[in-house]
């Protein structure tokens, strides 16, 4: 009989004990593949959510990410449109506003203007696209007109006039909140609805064409206008991760050590106190002249039972609670609604299994050593008479 | 001869006599304690602020002290440098000299409320009077607090973990209960009660999960100075990350200790129902 047969045998003959132990790596496993997922999923969402916006440099005012008007954005964005790797230039600027539609209460909406550098900047009548929050809001939809009043700026001395606005169509937009009520312009109409003439963009986004080199493309820009600061988005995700992420990228580094710990302690108390429950057992083997090796392989496979049937049982039990745990971290306010903390990654899974790998090993080395070293005609004199 | 205004006694003392001026006429600021130590700044330096990284339009200040920056968990991943001065201070430096309006902006008021103040019932009565001022209560309400969603997020692992401990806690228990199963049925046979027997591995239970919430909770005091005392440096912040308080330690026991005694009593429940010979495996 083999090792493994032999610890299967034994594993199997002590039912409850081997559920319960499985259903505590599973539970404590579970937990540790979260945090492995919760480690990265945050930055992993994030440079996802950048990405399928469809532009891959972002020009700011200020280092950081204060909104602050580019000062002349519309030269700097029309000397970005000539670089020869670029394929679109988007300027963005933003301001609160309300909306109001018959028997609605007022809704406080993000204005966004917009121009596109591949497109013609009119202004032809307040046509906008809303996001399906202000749409349920003011129960409007695609053909709906509704008040739109820009609500002041920091410059604006007086609330401006509202004005009758069209919904052309719902947009999506990737960095609003759940709760987020927002509408798109062109940055023409939003001059007019802001009664300025000139209006710089806080931010020029930039699509590159493809095979285009992002870090190339900044770099260019920061010679065209070394006063603005130019961000590729493997560089907004570098700085968030410095600032923005710390806190659950620790948080699910201790945690993961932690459950590790207490997987090992608690599966090498289990095997231990089994051990000296079956120490007669154990020296009646040795004294047949099972060898100690097989003895300790024998362990060592009931060790990696437990733990990887725990193991592998945490993966679709972390699932699900990956799934609970999300839900109550996007309750967070002013989240972008398609940003995730726990996100899955191969890497992850790979961690996981070292882990409880490791932990198998190091939790089966002290019954190991007991078993092996255990002296056969005491024990048994003690144990069986 | 040489110029006086070569002469480097002349120059130095014009200097001194340019400082003592500067010094007299400078207004105060106080310093964050990270912006004194990035900047390498003492109580009674002059140091020049300015709006624009170019030196667009500056004023020298004399710093008047240095300050903790009071620990704010929104931002405890920034540095916080930082200072503080007299607002008609702030207002010249930073006033456009082409927008004389600009001399009287400021960003927010803050209130202090006399005590029994509705907030929002003044809110209202700031907006009504004056529509174009957005303003709103200093505490959050719960739906846009993030730390009550870190709570609950906290809340939410805690509970995994002490489902994960309870079964681990439970395997033990059984452990145990094998392996007095003849002590049981000799026990049993005597006449003890399993009543009797059923209380004993509860109260034992009762103790295991005690002893162990208890060195958890000792755990967690011995831990908690160093844990804060690495995120504290690992931030610079004086911001407490970690705080044992004796009603958390007492919770900690008061969901241990009922879970003990079920996992005793269920561990021992087929030794004390079960038939006596069946203990004896006969």
């Amino acid at each position: 009989m083999t090792p493994l047969q032999l610890a299967w045998r034994t594993t199997t003959r002590y039912r409850v004990r081997a559920m319960l132990a499985i259903a505590g790596v599973t539970v404590i496993g579970a937990l540790l593949f979260d945090m492995l997922l919760l480690s990265h999923g945050l930055l992993l969402s994030f440079a996802d959510l950048l990405n399928s916006e469809g532009f891959e440099v972002r020009v700011l005012a200020r280092e950081g990410f204060a909104r602050v008007p580019i000062p002349d954005s519309q030269t700097i964005a029309d000397a970005i449109a000539r670089l020869p790797s670029v394929a679109d230039v988007a300027q963005i600027t933003l301001t609160l506003a309300e909306g109001r539609a018959d028997q609605k209460p007022p809704r406080r909406l993000t204005l966004v203007g917009r121009a596109l550098s591949t497109t013609r900047d009119a202004a032809t009548g307040c046509e906008v696209e809303i996001n399906h929050v202000l749409g349920r809001a003011l129960d409007i939809g695609p053909g709906s007109t509704f008040r739109l009043t820009p609500m002041p700026s920091a410059d604006a001395a007086t609330a401006m006039p509202p004005v009758d606005c069209h919904v052309t169509a719902f947009a999506d937009f990737g960095f609003n909140a759940s709760s987020d009520a927002t509408a798109l312009v062109s940055m023409a109409e939003y001059r007019r609805l802001v009664a300025q003439e000139h209006v710089d963009a806080e931010v020029i986004l930039v699509a590159l064409k493809a095979g285009s080199d992002a870090a190339a493309v900044t770099r260019e820009i920061g010679t065209l206008r070394p006063d603005v600061h130019a961000y590729s988005n493997e560089e907004v995700v570098a700085q968030f991760n410095r600032n923005g992420f710390a806190y659950f990228r620790q948080i699910s580094g201790v945690l993961s050590a932690l459950t590790t710990a207490f997987a090992f302690l608690l599966i090498a108390t289990l095997l231990t106190v089994s051990i000296n429950q079956r120490l007669g057992e154990i020296a009646a083997l040795r004294a047949l002249g099972i060898a100690r090796r097989r003895i300790a392989a024998m362990l060592l496979w009931e060790s990696a039972l437990l733990v990887g049937a725990g193991a592998v049982l945490a993966l679709p039990v972390g699932g699900v609670l990956a799934v609970g745990l999300d839900r109550i971290l996007r309750q967070m306010p002013s989240l972008p609604e398609r940003l995730h903390f726990f996100v899955f990654e191969p890497r992850a899974l790979i961690v996981h299994i070292a882990v409880f790998v490791v932990t198998a090993a190091a939790a089966a080395v002290y019954p190991i050593w007991l078993a092996s070293t255990l002296p056969i005609a005491s024990t048994l004199r003690r144990e069986v008479i | 001869m040489q110029c006086p205004c070569h002469n480097p006694r002349v120059v130095a003392f014009a200097a001194a006599l340019a400082l003592i001026g500067i010094l007299d006429t400078a207004p105060d600021i106080l310093i964050s304690r990270q912006l004194a130590a990035t900047a390498h700044l003492a109580v009674g330096d002059v140091i020049t602020l300015a709006t624009t990284p170019t030196g667009g339009r500056s004023s020298s200040f004399r710093v008047a002290g240095i300050y903790e920056p009071t620990p704010d968990p929104m931002r405890f991943t920034a540095q916080r440098i930082e200072g503080r001065m007299h607002l008609p201070d702030l207002l010249t430096l930073v006033t456009d000299p082409h927008d004389p309006a600009s001399a009287d902006a400021i960003g927010s008021i803050n209130v202090a409320l006399a005590p029994g103040t509705d907030p929002a019932a003044f809110a209202h009565d700031i907006t009504a009077g004056a529509p174009t001022v957005a303003v709103r209560p200093t505490s959050r309400p719960p739906q846009d607090d993030p730390f009550a969603v870190l709570d609950r997020f906290h809340l939410a692992i805690s509970v995994v973990t002490m489902f994960g401990a309870t079964a681990f806690l439970l395997a033990l228990m059984v452990i145990r209960a094998e392996e007095r199963r003849e002590t049981v049925a000799i026990l049993r046979l005597v006449g003890i009660a399993p009543r009797s027997l059923l209380t004993s591995v509860a109260i034992e239970g009762l103790m295991i999960a005690i002893g162990g919430a208890l060195f958890g909770v000792a755990l967690a005091f011995a831990t908690e100075g160093l844990i804060n005392r690495f995120f504290q440096a690992r931030y610079d912040t004086a911001l407490v990350f970690i705080r044992v308080t004796g009603p958390l330690a007492m919770k900690a026991v008061a969901i241990a200790a009922p879970l003990g005694v079920l996992a005793g009593i269920a561990a021992s429940w087929t030794l004390l129902r079960g038939s006596v010979l069946a203990l004896f495996r006969r």
